[in-house]
């Protein structure tokens, strides 16, 4: 069944005393597991009646953490800020397997179509990729400079597969994004957007942002890139929430979008499977969502979310998201049938 | 043109304007320094990295690892025993018991950046009644030299927000700043090609004999001091070189880097060289309202490396023995991290440093709770760090200016210096 | 602070005493104002037994005068006019017509600015209310309730709440502001705590000037509001404090009470009432505030006003005044009237204080009066050959630096060419270039700093006049419209000596000033080069820099 944007309609808001940073979904459930600033995984029921968040156990990470994904129903994988993969059995929730991954903080991971392969990045600039069954590091790879234009550390945030796996893309802090062919680990494209690279070199000489969420459209052709807009005032998050879409094998611009009613960060971007809209989210002191008309550029719809999110997941018919970030793990459908009434009694969220 | 100066000089000199002869002496007092009894706590320096905005303490001298207002940094051991910090200053880390005390129970009470800048430059709220001189004017009276060729108080603030220029008070322009905003070159101390280097000597020679006569039998320190302004103007000029960097071997600017402060610690290190007594580097802007992580990490790098830098290099010159470097700005940041991932003002617990002269190194004062809430231990506020800076660089912070009659205390009223923090 | 502490608290006992007893054994009312104040001064001299210096030449003078009164030294064409008029009244006829010009008023406006709003230089609207009041002739007392009352409705004056709305952000500005300007008074110390020696001063004395403005707000739209309620609570710090936390009442510096009528008003009320402040303080479009019943800042006004109490406003603007002309007040610092800081001259400030309060606080009879006197216009030379008295004795006129303005606006007058000044008869002419000339220092006054207590000059400024191109631009081109321009028209080196001297510093020069400058022209092979560093060494010289 298609989904319908304009009906976008949060249905769950629930408290978490956390602030989480990542997410991945059980198929087919309500089962969240999140990474957070409390440096654990957790697993969630959001559509439980009271849910509550389950912290994993044992030797887990020594600081935030920040990509998760589930190489199998009952497996996890977190990367975190102390450089360190871990492996997990979901239903014990105690750790397998821990593999020191990078030397620097780990800011994102990734999983393949597939599912046999993640794609980790972080501040070490590098790109590498795991076999998600053994643990074994397959291939790392590099496009970035560790040294910004102004000579301070650069930063690797972004990293997604195409849908059929056989691209990866990289983006950085100065908004360099490079394409890469998977099973060879070749670089077969680049994306300049310099525009989401923030530096300040006269009022405050530095710069917040650069590139947040990547995500190709179904057919491999575009590529969105999302971050933050021109800042006046980079001790805020104060500017439009600025995503571009490339046609990257043409290297062309498609649209340049800054969306002035939400001043905020774009932490992840989405396409739905038929290429009709993006869906872009993230946020400043509170969160937002929207959806853009690919072809068009213009917003088919966009909403407020009650706070800033930091990483999406969809269900199966793209027409439900659950988003998670600061204290809070929302749930909001955009089905083109009336929600059920039973899921549209907001829980109150406490974790304020 | 030498002939013409020589013409006019010798004029003067011989007797056409003969009642000036005496007065031409005046102009080798400069370089003989007939007063050298002004000379005052010889040889101390003072550095102030200022970093304006506010520093976090927790992703500086102050981390709470694995506490929910730690952030995600961690903790490193310094070569102090028994005392960490944060990940992002790893150089800094290394240093720590060889250079540098850490005070971590500061609480200066306003988290305004005006107010907060006004009580760390001052160390003191602030009066309507009095204006007060910064720490740098303090340090420029206290260990300059009134005849002094190079610059006394020099101050760099190049980012524009937030910039202050830092104030005399009541201790008047002589001790004001000399204010590097717009470029690393100081405004107006290099001569016009318009005019020839002689004719700019003989002119204020020529200003002098007649500005003698007019203050003959006029009692006024303000008069005096236009006179001294103008007589410091060619030392001054002659100070240009200690502001271009090219002048230092291609292997020294490499160590200090690229970045704009890195080269602003390095002007710094020529300036105390050469004698300046007070230099202040702000290194703006550490406001991270919104990601607050990512600041840090960008600007710490910045700070960890160029303090560095600079205290090996002092070192390695036998200046560090002689030079305080200190590193604070208006306020700290919040333990609590906002929806932004941005800490904001905070001034009720947090850190600073003093390395270099006076300093016991490694040691490590005071303490917050476990989340860095509160000072938890030995606090201190703004005026007891001031003492603390006077009394390591050996001037009393119990002496008095007077005001009028006013007698105002160089640190505030009941002010105390940390004394475990000092050799 | 202890310090000054102790002083506060004998402020107010005492100078309660001390006022009303005067006024009985005081000069008569009638007496010229100039009379008295040379009476005064003289009797103290005589007692000290120190003879002043004698009276400054007319150059001299008239440069002063020039300076105090119209905020700039005068053309060459002015100097030479005055030196050269014989007439024995010409000082008073002086005085009058530039106390009549438009001179007078943009220089009494911009000493006004640098009093009222010294952190907020240039505001357009507030100096455009002063330009007013003062070509109105405005009296001081009237000014005051335009700035703390005020009146948003009326188009000349509603500018005048610049002076508390810049304030308003913080409670301590807007009170010691307000007591320093406007009653000489400095009550900072007492927030803290009360004086741990003299139970006479007390922290309520604060507390109870923090009350009359404790209510007042800006909203967004940048209007002045009170609010209806709100009470200013505050504690001792002492150990052996037993009253616990206190509210503080509506309490003058003269221990002079306000009562506030009761009002009877539920929490819903007072919630209701909050939500409008708060939404005019935030948003642009919300109704502009009600005026309360009771309005504490308009009470203030009302008790620092009436007969009995108004000697903190009446002595203060009188002290003030002095200050301005003499370089010091006769109670110094002017922001310590009390009286363990006694007056040098008691006698002298209840007279001058009786007389402005009875002529309707009018400043500028007091100013007539002041220049008119024979202690305004001595010398300020003191060559006895030992160290000058006492500065309170006013036996000598103390040298004071220029203001930002003044000093800009001089050195404009100084290097524009002398010959190119409207003549004196042509009013509407120079109205014109008194305004032109204020742009243009408008554009200078920020690189000098505002003399204050123990003023220096700052090496910037030597460095500024050393090596800048702007200063060279501007006040050495040899353009026709020039100083520089002009002498180069000038083939006699006594003649360009003499021009340069008259336009720069108001006089001719002295017999051995000639023969050097004469000189420094001679040794110069470049005589463009040699007339421009003539103009500079005087532009830069002490004379040039202060009133003397």
């Amino acid at each position: 069944m298609p989904s319908d944007p304009t009906k976008l309609q949060k249905t769950k808001d629930i408290g978490i005393p956390s602030i989480a940073m990542c997410v991945a979904r059980v198929p087919n459930s309500g089962r969240l597991i999140f990474g957070s600033s409390d440096f654990k995984l957790h697993e969630i029921d959001v559509f439980a009646e009271k849910p509550q968040p389950m912290p994993f156990g044992g030797e887990g990470h020594q600081s935030y953490v920040t990509g998760v994904v589930l190489t199998a129903p009952n497996i996890a994988v977190s990367g975190s800020y102390d450089g360190q993969l871990i492996w997990w059995d979901v239903e014990n929730r105690e750790p397998t397997r821990k593999v020191k991954a990078h030397e620097l903080w780990i800011r994102r991971l990734v999983i393949s179509p597939d599912g046999k392969t993640i794609a980790s990045v972080a501040d070490d600039m590098q790109c590498k990729l795991w076999n998600a069954d053994t643990g074994e590091m397959l291939r790392q790879f590099s496009d970035h400079k560790p040294i910004t234009p102004h000579d301070f550390p650069s930063m690797l945030h972004a990293v997604t597969f195409s849908a059929d796996g056989k691209f990866l893309a990289t983006g950085d802090k100065v908004g360099h994004v490079a394409i890469w062919e998977t099973t060879s680990g070749s670089k077969v494209g680049m994306v300049e957007a310099p525009g989401l690279y923030t530096w300040d070199s006269k009022q405050r000489r530095h710069s917040i942002g650069g590139i947040r969420a990547l995500a190709f459209s179904p057919d491999s052709k575009l590529i969105a890139v999302g971050g933050i807009g021109q800042i006046g005032n980079i001790d805020h998050l104060d500017a439009p929430a600025r995503i571009e879409i490339f046609d990257w094998q043409k290297g062309e611009r498609k649209h340049e979008l800054n969306n002035d009613k939400f001043k905020a960060l774009v932490e992840d971007l989405a396409f739905d499977p038929s290429g009709q809209w993006l869906l872009s989210s993230g946020g400043a002191g509170d969160g937002f969502v929207t959806f853009t008309n690919v072809e068009t550029g213009k917003p088919i719809h966009q909403d407020k979310l009650p706070m800033h999110v930091h990483q999406l997941a969809l269900n199966e018919s793209h027409d439900m998201l659950f988003a998670v970030g600061h204290h809070k793990i929302v749930v909001s459908e955009f089905k083109v049938s009336e929600p059920a009434s039973t899921t549209a009694e907001p829980e109150k969220g406490g974790g304020k | 043109m030498t002939v013409s100066r020589r013409g006019f000089l010798n004029a003067a000199a011989l007797g056409t304007a003969g009642t000036f002869a005496a007065d031409m002496t005046r102009f080798d007092v400069l370089r003989q320094s007939s007063w050298a009894d002004e000379v005052k706590q010889q040889g101390k320096r003072v550095i102030l990295l200022w970093l304006a905005g506010g520093a976090s303490q927790l992703e500086t001298f102050d981390p709470k690892p694995g506490r929910p207002t730690g952030g995600p940094y961690r903790a490193i051991p310094t070569s102090a025993t028994g005392v960490h910090i944060s990940e992002l200053l790893p150089k800094m880390a290394a240093r720590i018991q060889q250079t540098t005390a850490i005070v971590r129970s500061l609480n200066t009470k306003n988290a305004d950046h005006g107010g907060g800048a006004t009580i760390m430059e001052t160390g003191r709220i602030k009066d309507p009644g009095i204006e007060y001189p910064d720490l740098g004017a303090i340090c420029a009276k206290e260990l300059g030299r009134l005849d002094s060729a190079v610059p006394d108080y020099v101050s760099m603030y190049t980012s524009t927000e937030g910039r202050r220029k830092g104030t005399s008070g009541f201790l008047g322009s002589r001790y004001a700043p000399m204010f590097l905003s717009e470029s690393m070159q100081p405004e107006n101390i290099r001569r016009l090609e318009s005019i020839s280097d002689i004719d700019h000597q003989d002119r204020l020679v020529l200003r002098d004999l007649l500005a003698k006569k007019f203050t003959q039998n006029r009692y006024s320190d303000s008069l005096g001091s236009q006179t001294q302004a103008y007589q410091r103007v060619r030392g001054l000029m002659a100070s240009e070189k200690l502001f271009d960097i090219e002048q230092e071997p291609a292997e020294t600017r490499a160590k200090y880097g690229p970045t704009q402060f890195g080269q602003q610690c390095l002007i710094a290190r020529r300036l105390v060289e050469a004698g300046v007594p007070f230099v202040k580097v702000a290194r703006a802007w550490w406001d991270s309202h919104g990601e607050n992580f990512e600041t840090h990490r960008e600007l710490c790098a910045d700070l960890d490396h160029s303090m560095s830098v600079l205290l090996d290099d002092l070192k390695d010159r036998g200046l560090l023995e002689n030079t305080l470097v200190l590193t604070f700005g208006e306020f700290g940041r919040t333990p609590s991290i906002n929806a932004s991932l941005g800490r904001d003002h905070f001034a009720a617990a947090w850190s600073a440093t003093l390395s270099g002269c006076g300093i016991r190194g490694g040691a490590c004062f005071g303490k917050t709770d476990e989340d860095g809430q509160k000072v938890a231990d030995g606090e201190v506020g703004a005026g007891d760090l001031f003492a603390t800076i006077l009394t390591a660089l050996g001037i009393d912070p119990n002496k008095e200016y007077h005001v009028g009659a006013r007698p105002v205390p160089l640190s505030d009223f009941g002010a105390k210096p940390i004394k475990d923090v000092l050799v | 602070m202890r310090f000054l502490l102790r002083i506060h608290l004998s402020a107010l006992c005492l100078l309660t005493t001390i006022v009303s007893a005067g006024g009985a054994d005081l000069p008569s009312a009638d007496l010229p104002i100039e009379q008295v104040v040379d009476q005064f001064i003289h009797q103290r001299l005589e007692a000290e037994k120190i003879s002043p210096v004698p009276q400054a030449d007319d150059a001299n003078l008239l440069r002063r005068l020039m300076l105090d009164v119209a905020g700039r030294i005068p053309t060459s064409e002015e100097a030479k006019g005055f030196v050269a008029n014989g007439s024995a009244t010409k000082r008073v006829e002086l005085v009058d017509r530039l106390m009549a010009s438009p001179d007078f008023v943009w220089h009494q406006r911009n000493e006004f600015d640098r009093m009222l709003l010294p952190n907020k230089p240039n505001d357009g609207d507030f100096r455009k209310y002063l330009l007013w009041a003062v070509k109105e002739n405005r009296s001081w007392e009237a000014m005051f309730r335009d700035m703390l009352v005020g009146d948003e409705s009326d188009e000349n004056r509603k500018h005048a709440l610049t002076f508390t709305k810049s304030r308003a952000s913080e409670l301590d500005d807007m009170l010691n502001d307000t007591a320093i300007i406007f009653f000489g008074v400095n009550v900072t110390c007492a927030k803290c705590h009360d004086h741990p020696l003299t139970p006479d001063w007390k922290q309520h004395h604060y507390f109870g000037m923090a009350a009359f403005f404790s209510r007042t707000y800006v909203t967004k739209k940048n209007l002045l509001g009170e609010r209806p309620f709100g009470e200013v609570k505050f504690k001792s710090k002492r150990k052996d404090d037993t009253k616990g936390e206190q509210t503080a009442k509506f309490e003058f510096l003269t221990g002079a009470v306000i009562d506030e009528p009761a009002v009877e008003r539920t929490d819903e009320d007072k919630k209701k009432i909050e939500e409008v402040i708060k939404a005019a303080m935030q948003k642009d479009d919300a109704p502009p505030p009600e005026k309360p019943a009771f309005s504490p800042r308009e009470k203030l006004v009302e008790v620092a006003l009436r007969t009995e109490d108004n000697r903190f406003f009446a002595r203060n603007i009188v002290n003030r005044v002095w200050d301005r002309f003499f370089g010091r007040g006769l109670i110094h610092p002017v922001d310590q009237l009390h009286a363990a800081n006694a007056p040098s001259h008691p006698e002298l400030l209840d007279w001058l204080t009786r007389d402005l309060v009875s002529h309707n606080y009018d400043l500028k009879r007091l100013i007539r009066g002041i220049v008119l006197s024979q202690t305004y216009s001595r010398s300020s030379e003191w060559s006895a050959g030992s160290q000058p008295p006492d500065a309170a004795l006013f036996a000598v006129v103390k040298v004071k630096p220029l203001t930002p303005r003044q000093y800009s606006l001089s050195l404009l007058i100084a290097a524009h060419n002398p010959t190119q000044w409207p003549a004196l008869d042509q009013a509407e002419q120079w109205v014109q270039r008194r305004e032109q000339l204020e742009n243009a220092a408008n554009g200078w006054a920020g690189h000098f700093e505002m003399p204050g207590e123990s003023f220096q000059v700052a090496v910037d400024e030597a460095l500024l006049f050393s090596n800048s191109k702007r200063i060279e631009d501007e006040f050495l081109r040899d353009s026709g419209d020039r100083l520089v321009g002009h002498l180069k028209t000038l083939s006699d080196n006594q003649q360009v000596i003499d021009a340069a001297v008259q336009a720069i510093c108001s006089r001719l020069p002295r017999d051995d000033e000639r023969a050097t400058l004469d000189e420094f022209l001679k040794s110069r092979t470049d005589r463009m080069i040699a007339l421009r560093q003539l103009v500079w060494v005087l532009l830069t010289g002490p004379e040039m820099r202060f009133s003397y």
